[in-house]
């Protein structure tokens, strides 16, 4: 008997009209499987999953069927469903009710109504299973993202539930707490026999281990197939989603070969010695290293020192650094070693006790506030909704300038004008991420200054991006972004550096930066280095691949 | 703030132990005298330096108002001077004094308990009482600082736009912007509780009867420890209804003579926490240099 069995589901949201947010959804869910659902933003991957428990299904009309171990799910009992059918949301902060984390890991245990007994001993379990007893005493404040999440999954796995359903549970976290996170829901997987049906951007970490993805396009089910054939399937319709596949998936198709398709690192690094066992003729990239010295840098900062209390241990520690004129530039490390508060440092929200920050040559004193965001500065914080305080998209480009024009022009270089009447709430993280950058972009800066900015955006959102700041590179605008995400700064930055211990230790051009890294690297470079020199991105790869071939 | 021992008892005992301390304010003068010296000793050894600043600034109030009661209550016979052509008397003075007293330990047991009593131990022993409301006060209690921490991000962000308002900044600017930030936290908070309701029912709120959670359990040390202190608190409770802390200031005073098992149990009751302390520190003691 499956898990679950949707037939022919049809949905629309109450407030939508006649789109359809689900159409003819029909899948099958065996006991044990591990699932992938794949799709764009706004395909309805979050739709069909919270129709698989009765209290988060959202209203509107519907047609069709759920069962779940051959019971309609609306005959299950609300208690039933709680137990048996976990769900975990993307937020790792709001999904949390209580203040403590031991509280947090009874709480369905104490919905429920559990006896003491039961629920201290599942509670132990949990805590061990998790790793959590070091911070069981803790409040739930006082923890990382990562943590969160983690123990947001241990609550709901204390109910010993059947299924888990995970909306974009790694959305929020850094990439090393995310495959943590993974991990973790594999290992469930595998050794509990818990049914996961997953949805997720970061595909790399976990598609090449489930036993079958589902590709989601526009409210249908348009693919349902072992990962290998899935990415075959996404190549031959030539899919928008293709983009998201794991990059041996996209160096494979890309170079034009034939066979059995690579889906993990390791497969691929072997599949390119099986193409090239004599090694590769042309190896390497043409490359330009970056100047010595900059003659006049956008942002130059000397020796920054910063702590947050008198007492604390110093966050920056001597942080030097030269941004030049008219280009991307990118600052990667680890998380909490002080990425954000460069940032901080150079518009003036955290004043570093020693250093100088200079902006075109000139001290950041000299400027007056009005001077500074008016035309030179900006920064696009890690969480769009912190600067949104309108109604309507609209009403957010109005509070910036009166000048309608003006704010046509940015929205149309956002890509945002046909969002303009929306609430800004309604908007999925990629769109919001857009309208936060337009709201940014209308103080006119020569100096755009990124926090995470592909936190929580997929893989076609963050193309978009992308195209935004290349546009806004040919205009002269100098963009400075600290990042996790090292694909996305090996594609487009001019320029990497590494942060770590407080202080910025390197700085080169992502091919040579990467390149030169075995670990801290992508995966294209992971996959390539024993073949090609200096290959950072699927790109690279691709084209080594097919120069060597034309021999 | 380092753990002792009578905060590492059942949540229960504490609590017990802090009723009955804000009960027990007798103004007989001895009772008020060891009131004050048991909660002195307690907050000094919760915290030598947070409970020296909070007693050193408590002391002078007292005698404020000690010197002022005289002033408002004219009662009592021997008049010392007058002010203002009123009787200043050495009754009031000294009914002023033991009130001042009995505030000053209610403050510092207040104090004692804030430290001891925290929010997690009151809810795990309402919890199954009033479970609904328990869990409202857990919220209530995470929700404010995670507001306050948005609040700054927020405010962070918008000065990156230009848009926050300086300490120099004209009050109508500044006043507009605390109104559109606080918007966007509203809308905000908003929109986490909805996602936290969310939460809270797919984990099976309402489905049942909420049961609690209890970290701390009763040990046979806590159940004796709960006697003790209920049967100290029996004996002062029964002597004091029978009138053997009975203390009259005004008009003319009367001052019953102390009675030894009363006091005694007042005493033994109030010093309860600070004994338990020092027999933790003793025991250590022979247990270290046993090793």
């Amino acid at each position: 008997m499956a898990l679950f069995e949707i037939g022919n589901l049809t949905f629309s949201y109450a407030a939508s009209g006649m789109r359809k947010a689900l159409e003819n959804v029909s899948l099958r869910v065996e006991q044990g499987e591990y699932i992938v659902l794949c799709g764009t933003s706004g395909s309805g991957k979050t739709t069909l999953l919270r129709h698989l428990k009765s209290v988060l299904t959202p209203a509107g009309k519907r047609s069709g069927s759920i069962t779940f171990q051959g019971v309609p799910l609306e005959q299950v009992s609300p208690g039933e469903q709680a137990a048996k059918i976990g769900y975990v949301m993307q937020n790792p902060d709001d999904q949390i009710v209580t203040d403590k984390v031991w509280h947090e890991l009874a709480f369905g245990l104490e919905s429920l109504g559990c006896d003491q007994k039961t629920m201290r001993a599942r509670v132990a379990e949990m805590a061990c299973y998790f790793g959590i007893q070091d911070w069981f005493h803790r409040d739930v404040a006082s923890l990382s993202g990562g943590q969160k999440q983690l123990l947001n999954l241990a609550s709901i796995m204390a109910m010993h539930p059947q299924v888990l359903i995970l909306d974009e549970p790694t959305s929020q976290l850094d990439p090393i707490a995310a495959s943590d996170f993974l991990n973790t829901v594999r290992k469930i997987n595998l050794e509990l026999g818990t049914t996961v049906i997953i949805t997720e951007h970061r595909l790399e970490d976990i598609f090449p281990y489930a036993d079958r993805a589902v590709v989601m396009e526009d409210g249908h089910i348009i693919g349902s197939d072992t990962p290998r054939n899935i990415g075959k399937n996404l190549w031959e319709r030539k899919s928008r989603m293709f983009a998201a596949m794991p990059t041996p998936v996209r160096v494979f198709y890309g170079s034009g070969s034939g066979g059995e398709c690579p889906l993990t690192v390791r497969e691929g690094r072997s599949w390119l010695s099986r193409s090239f066992p004599d090694g590769a003729a042309v190896n390497a990239l043409p490359g330009h290293s970056l100047p010595e010295e900059l003659e006049q840098p956008a942002i130059a900062l000397k020796e920054l020192w910063f702590r947050y209390e008198k007492d604390s241990p110093d966050v920056l520690r001597g942080v030097s650094a030269e941004i030049a004129a008219g280009s991307i530039h990118a600052i990667v490390g680890g998380n909490g070693a002080g990425k954000s508060t460069t940032l901080k440092a150079i518009c003036g929200i955290c004043r570093p006790y020693r250093g100088k920050v200079k902006l075109f040559g000139q001290p950041i004193g000299k400027y007056k506030s009005t001077q500074l965001f008016h035309g030179m500065l900006a920064m696009l914080p890690q969480d769009p909704k912190s600067l949104f305080v309108a109604n309507t998209v609209r009403e957010e480009l109005a509070e910036m300038t009166e000048d309608v024009q003006r704010q046509q022009q940015i929205g149309a270089l956002c890509q945002i004008t046909h969002l303009l009447d929306s609430h800004p709430y309604d908007l999925s993280g990629g769109e919001q991420q857009r309208v936060a950058l337009a709201k940014v972009l209308l103080t006119e800066p020569r100096l755009l200054l990124l926090d995470e900015p592909t936190k929580g955006i997929d893989s076609i959102f963050k193309e978009e991006l992308a195209r935004i700041l290349c546009r806004l590179k040919e205009q002269g605008v100098t963009t400075l972004m600290v990042s996790h995400d090292v694909e996305f700064c090996a594609r487009y930055a001019d320029a990497v550096s590494m942060f770590f211990d407080g202080q910025i230790l390197t700085t080169d051009t992502p091919r040579r930066f990467f390149g030169n890294n075995s670990f801290y690297t992508t995966a294209a470079n992971r996959m390539s280095r024993h073949v090609f020199s200096m290959a950072v991105t699927a790109e690279d790869v691709v084209t080594l691949f097919r120069e060597n071939r034309h021999e | 703030m380092k753990r002792d021992a009578f905060s590492c008892c059942h949540p229960a005992v504490n609590f017990l132990f802090f009723v009955g301390a804000f009960c027990m304010m007798i103004a007989h003068p001895a009772y008020v005298a060891a009131g004050m010296a048991a909660a002195i000793s307690y907050r000094l050894l919760l915290g030598a330096r947070t409970g020296g600043k909070l007693v050193l600034t408590l002391l002078p109030v007292a005698a404020l108002i000690a010197l002022i009661n005289p002033l408002i209550n004219t009662g009592g016979k021997t008049i010392l001077f007058a002010v203002f052509g009123r009787p200043y008397t050495r009754e009031a003075l000294c009914y002023g004094a033991a009130l001042a007293g009995m505030l000053l330990s209610m403050l510092l047991w207040f104090s004692c308990y804030n430290l001891v009593m925290t929010g997690d131990k009151f809810t795990s022993l309402f919890g199954n009482l009033i479970p609904t409301l328990s869990l409202l006060l857990v919220m209530v209690l995470r929700l404010v600082p995670l507001l306050f921490r948005k609040g700054k991000q927020i405010s962070g962000a918008r000065c990156a736009i230009g848009k926050g308002a300086g300490e120099d900044a004209p009050l109508a600017r500044r006043l507009r912007e605390g109104l559109s930030m606080l918007g966007c936290l509203t809308t905000w908070a908003l929109e986490g509780s909805v996602t936290t309701a969310d939460s809270m029912r797919s984990r099976g709120y309402g489905t049942a009867r909420r049961t609690g959670f209890a970290v701390y359990t009763m040990t046979g040390a806590d159940w004796i420890c709960m006697g003790i202190l209920g049967a100290l608190l029996a004996v002062v409770g029964v002597s004091v209804a029978c009138g053997a802390a009975t203390a009259q200031y005004t008009p003319d005073w009367y001052i019953a003579p102390i009675a030894p098992l009363s006091f005694g149990a007042y005493c033994l009751y109030l010093l309860t926490p600070t004994f338990l302390q020092l027999k933790e520190t003793v025991t250590w003691h022979f247990l270290r240099s046993g090793i």
